[in-house]
């Protein structure tokens, strides 16, 4: 009678636990969930991985999220410092790979500070200069016909316009966005928004563009964060992901390796104080799957066409995938 | 499709079975040889920049940013001759084992996938979602993207634009030119895959017409002169723009492809020109399938038996070069043309094949005045010996 109870109370315990694992990791991060840790940490066998730190699943986001918590201020300075200054040109190419045309709306998630977003915005507007310019070299002699028709196209330019939407699930990285925003004056057509990328707060069918850059590999569970790429895409809308990759060279690997463990938490600890989210970083890096495994992962969420490109030897890659 | 070429052309040739080994090496050798010159001479035709082989592989992808040069090393590194056909098999190279995975998923998830609505039911896509429907529409939904920006390219040109608002009509959104590499190019390609293959239809109807009896067989002349003349026709609603169809289609990553189109053009005329050859019966032309992709190799590379003597495989190159020479003038003169309803280019067209059917007659009367004067000497060398005594046997 006593062993009958006992095995019914751990039954309807474990219950319990597996809804609040499922509940955790569906608000993962946004609010510090407060029994769950303790008991799952007990029950729940749904572990996953920080940097080589094995920790639990409802864990991870805090944690992550206590990273960047850190390194929001000096994140900028830092990005330059490690990577010498090469990211510019790899967010450089995630613009020219993306091909922006006049009126796309695009979602930049794990925005942070802006990098993809304001590229993205002056794109778009120097492809909205030429083609005036071009219109305007076409028509060097306009009969009046032509004159009185552009008086009343005059407000074509409406719907025309480009949005981007930066979302990040931490506050401070898009604090830090918004004052360089402010500082460089772009702020038209540019909306800061915080989000999970597990559960991005957005209707179906409204962006022609998601991109992700340098934050995938932070989210817990990467197929939730594809099938809601997914979701928020229009029809024939691209979904980008640039991430740190494989190096496909064995001799650049070895350099890499040295560098990474070696030279980047160093310099994380001088620049900004703070040794383990760096080494937090570099780890994170080793986990996550490489440039095929990632391929057919999009492919599982439902995209088409998924393509990689590889830059500087592997170190990044860029993955494209059209919802179709 | 090697094998069906042979299986029609022993049907065709009888009576050329029989062939004496000796004929045989030297009818390669000079087969090579021709192959080359014929090459080289198409080249010269086509490319005026004398772009000969697609070496620059700087612009593969037409990525302008000097930062891409880090791209060393590129897994999704498509061959710098991708057009629509070479694109899809490269495609399918890449998506054939996503494809297969994916049907295997596909199945399975599909009924989770349609209550986590993950997965939009459009139009074309089947209720049950099998993976195998869909890979069949991704190229048929890129051809209908470029179908509808055809509309476009008066307005923007042969450029992305036009695509992106093609397949704004679809209900696409504009990122979805993405898709296409080669931007304009691959607009300009599919356009022109398109006008050869309503050119094809047609040739195929008046000649089932004539079969049929219904309709008169026409000169060889006059047959060339209306298959080209209808194929330019169907610029007319892009001259405007077409001189930038035929820069892109000059650039050096399009060059092999514009030339396999301009080629499989050149020989489905002929094809359906074959039967009303003008030609004196030493020289036999191979009735090759049309459109295949080899055709525009030697037609004795898929069958070795039936090699023909060495003067007329001259022919099979020579008048498939003086047609591209044709096509090709007659193109550039059009796109300048201001007169009604192009008349002055229709004009240079007929002075053009009357050219060369002149060239053609001039020829053979040459040749077999050589013959004869050939003839007249040896007969004369071998009097002299007579004469001379020189062929008595001691």
């Amino acid at each position: 009678m006593a062993v009958s109870m006992r095995q019914l109370v751990r039954r309807v315990i474990r219950l319990s636990n597996r809804n609040i694992n499922v509940t955790a990791g569906g608000v993962s991060g946004r609010s510090g969930c407060c029994w769950g840790p303790s008991s799952c940490r007990c029950f729940s066998d749904r572990n996953t991985h920080f940097g080589f730190e094995t920790v639990p699943e409802a864990e991870k986001a805090k944690r992550v999220y206590k990273v960047f918590e850190n390194v929001a201020q000096k994140y900028d300075i830092m990005n330059d410092a490690m990577s010498l200054g090469i990211h510019r040109l790899w967010k450089d190419a995630l613009l020219h790979v993306m091909n922006p045309q006049p009126g796309a709306r695009l979602l930049d998630v794990a925005g942070g500070t802006g990098d993809i977003s304001f590229r993205f915005l002056e794109y778009v507007r120097s492809q909205q200069e030429r083609q005036k310019r071009r219109v305007a070299r076409t028509m060097q002699t306009p009969s009046w016909q032509d004159i009185s028709n552009s008086y009343s196209n005059e407000d074509k330019d409406g719907p025309q316009e480009s949005k981007a939407v930066v979302c990040d699930i931490n506050k401070e990285m898009l604090k830090v966005g918004k004052q360089k925003a402010d500082s460089t004056g772009i702020s038209a057509g540019l909306s800061w928004v915080v989000g999970d990328a597990e559960e991005l707060p957005f209707d179906d069918d409204q962006f022609d563009i998601y991109t992700i850059a340098f934050g995938i590999r932070n989210v817990t569970h990467i197929d939730q964060a594809l099938q809601e790429a997914l979701r928020v895409l229009k029809p024939g809308g691209r979904f980008l992901c640039l991430e740190f990759s494989k190096v496909t060279n064995p001799v650049l690997a070895r350099l890499y390796d040295t560098y990474s463990f070696q030279v980047i938490p160093v310099l994380g600890e001088v620049i900004a104080g703070d040794w383990k989210s760096y080494q937090y970083l570099v780890e994170s890096i080793r986990k996550f799957p490489d440039q095929e495994e990632f391929k057919s992962m999009i492919e599982d969420a439902g995209f088409y066409c998924v393509q990689y490109y590889n830059l500087t030897g592997g170190v990044v890659a860029l993955h494209s995938g059209f919802k179709l | 499709m090697c094998l069906d070429c042979f299986a029609s052309r022993v049907k065709l040739t009888k009576q050329r079975v029989n062939r004496p080994l000796g004929q045989l090496e030297m009818a390669a050798l000079l087969r090579g040889v021709r192959a080359g010159r014929a090459l080289r001479g198409l080249a010269g035709v086509v490319s005026a920049p004398a772009a000969r082989k697609p070496q620059c592989s700087g612009l593969r992808r037409g990525f302008h940013c000097a930062a891409l040069r880090l791209q060393d090393e590129s897994k999704s590194d498509k061959p710098s001759s991708s057009s629509s056909t070479t694109y899809h098999e490269h495609y399918q190279a890449h998506s054939a084992e996503q494809d297969t995975a994916a049907a295997s998923h596909g199945d399975s998830a599909s009924d989770p996938a349609a209550e986590e609505a993950a997965r939009p039911n459009t139009s074309y896509q089947d209720q049950s979602g099998e993976q195998n429907e869909e890979y069949e529409t991704e190229e048929q939904l890129q051809a209908r993207i470029l179908n509808a920006a055809l509309e476009f390219v008066p307005q923007h040109g042969w450029s992305m634009e036009a695509i992106a608002a093609g397949a704004e009509t679809l209900g696409l959104s504009s990122a979805s030119t993405g898709m296409f590499y080669n931007g304009g190019g691959d607009l300009v390609l599919h356009f022109i895959a398109q006008c050869n293959s309503q050119l094809t239809d047609i040739l195929a109807e008046q000649h089932k017409e004539i079969q049929l009896g219904q309709a008169e067989a026409k000169k060889t002349a006059d047959f060339l002169r209306d298959a080209i003349e209808t194929r330019l026709r169907m610029y007319i609603p892009y001259i405007e723009t077409w001189p930038q169809a035929m820069s892109l289609l000059l650039l050096p990553h399009n060059i092999p492809d514009s030339l396999k189109h301009l080629s499989t053009l050149v020989d489905d005329i002929w094809y359906y020109a074959g039967d009303r050859s003008t030609d004196v019966s030493g020289s036999y032309q191979p009735r090759s399938p049309p459109s295949s992709s080899h055709t525009f190799l030697s037609p004795f590379h898929h069958n070795p038996h039936n090699i023909r003597p060495a003067s007329s495989q001259m022919n099979w190159y020579t008048k498939r070069a003086a047609l591209t020479g044709i096509f090709n003038t007659t193109e550039l003169v059009m796109v300048q043309d201001s007169s009604p309803d192009f008349q002055d280019t229709w004009n240079f067209l007929d002075n053009r094949i009357q050219d060369v059917t002149n060239m053609a007659t001039t020829a053979k009367q040459m040749q077999s005045t050589g013959e004869t004067v050939v003839q007249g000497f040896m007969g004369a060398a071998v009097t002299l010996k007579n004469l001379t005594g020189m062929n008595q046997r001691r």
